[in-house]
């Protein structure tokens, strides 16, 4: 069976945004910080590794869609994680915002600490909107939690 | 592959470690506010952080002049880069018209 890279994407993407939004979460604020047992080094390296692996993700699914428009190829993905309506332009631009604050925050601490105060507060208040998006999007989702069922054999002969 | 177990076994996961990590935001939000102890712990978390994490390298590497020239450059580039990505995307939908 051919595996198709908006499927890999999706699933790595899965990933990347569970590990990002554990590490995030640990470093809001002391009401916080027992999710990873206070251990904010740990939490900031994780984050920082994880959401570069998040950029590099994003990058390849906007290509890939680039590709598709240049092709003029029509077709929807069906893993693929940003699109042009729904959850998928929710997802997009989610991301992009997440992208640009999470880069002032991590470069601005010596040019501008008010545009990095500004940025934490985005980023923050937009993971528990895009938290609240997941659990939907898994709910909407729900029927590929379904286990299968066994096949009983039929003897023919009864 | 999609009905194979290990599949399956893997969105379960995923899927509980998400509904972990929303009811974690939740128990955190409606918590009490922080005792004493929950804030030395954090502020002792954030100070090992300086110290040991990338945030304290990334403090350190103000010194670097060659990252700060690379950090310079791309925050000239990219505005334009932006625009220009935009009309060539209303350019490349009036050709297709």
């Amino acid at each position: 069976m051919r595996i198709k890279l908006d499927f890999v994407i999706h699933w790595l993407w899965a990933i990347a945004f569970a590990i990002l939004t554990l590490s995030g979460l640990a470093m809001v604020g002391a009401k916080y910080g027992w999710i990873l047992n206070w251990d904010i080094a740990s939490a900031d390296y994780i984050h920082r590794v994880a959401a570069m692996f998040f950029m590099i993700l994003l990058t390849i699914s906007i290509g890939q869609e680039a590709v598709k428009a240049v092709k003029n190829d029509k077709n929807k993905l069906t893993w693929g994680i940003i699109g042009p309506k729904g959850y998928g332009l929710f997802n997009f631009i989610t991301s992009v915002i997440f992208t640009i604050t999470g880069v002032i925050i991590w470069v601005g601490h010596e040019y501008n600490m008010a545009s990095v105060a500004f940025s934490l507060y985005i980023h923050e208040k937009l993971t528990y909107l895009v938290i609240i998006g997941v659990i939907w999007h898994i709910y909407v989702k729900a029927y590929a939690l379904i286990w299968p069922e066994k096949k009983k054999l039929v003897n023919n002969n009864e | 592959m999609l009905q194979k177990p290990w599949y399956k076994i893997f969105v379960w996961f995923i899927s509980t470690s998400f509904f972990f990590i929303a009811s974690a935001t939740l128990i955190a939000i409606f918590n009490p506010p922080p005792s004493e102890e929950q804030v030395m712990q954090f502020m002792m978390g954030m100070m090992g952080a300086m110290h040991n994490s990338l945030m304290g390298l990334s403090m350190a590497i103000e010194e670097d002049r060659f990252l700060n020239f690379m950090l310079e450059l791309s925050s000239f580039l990219i505005t334009p880069l932006i625009i220009l990505s935009i009309l060539g995307g209303f350019f490349v939908r009036r050709i297709r018209k």
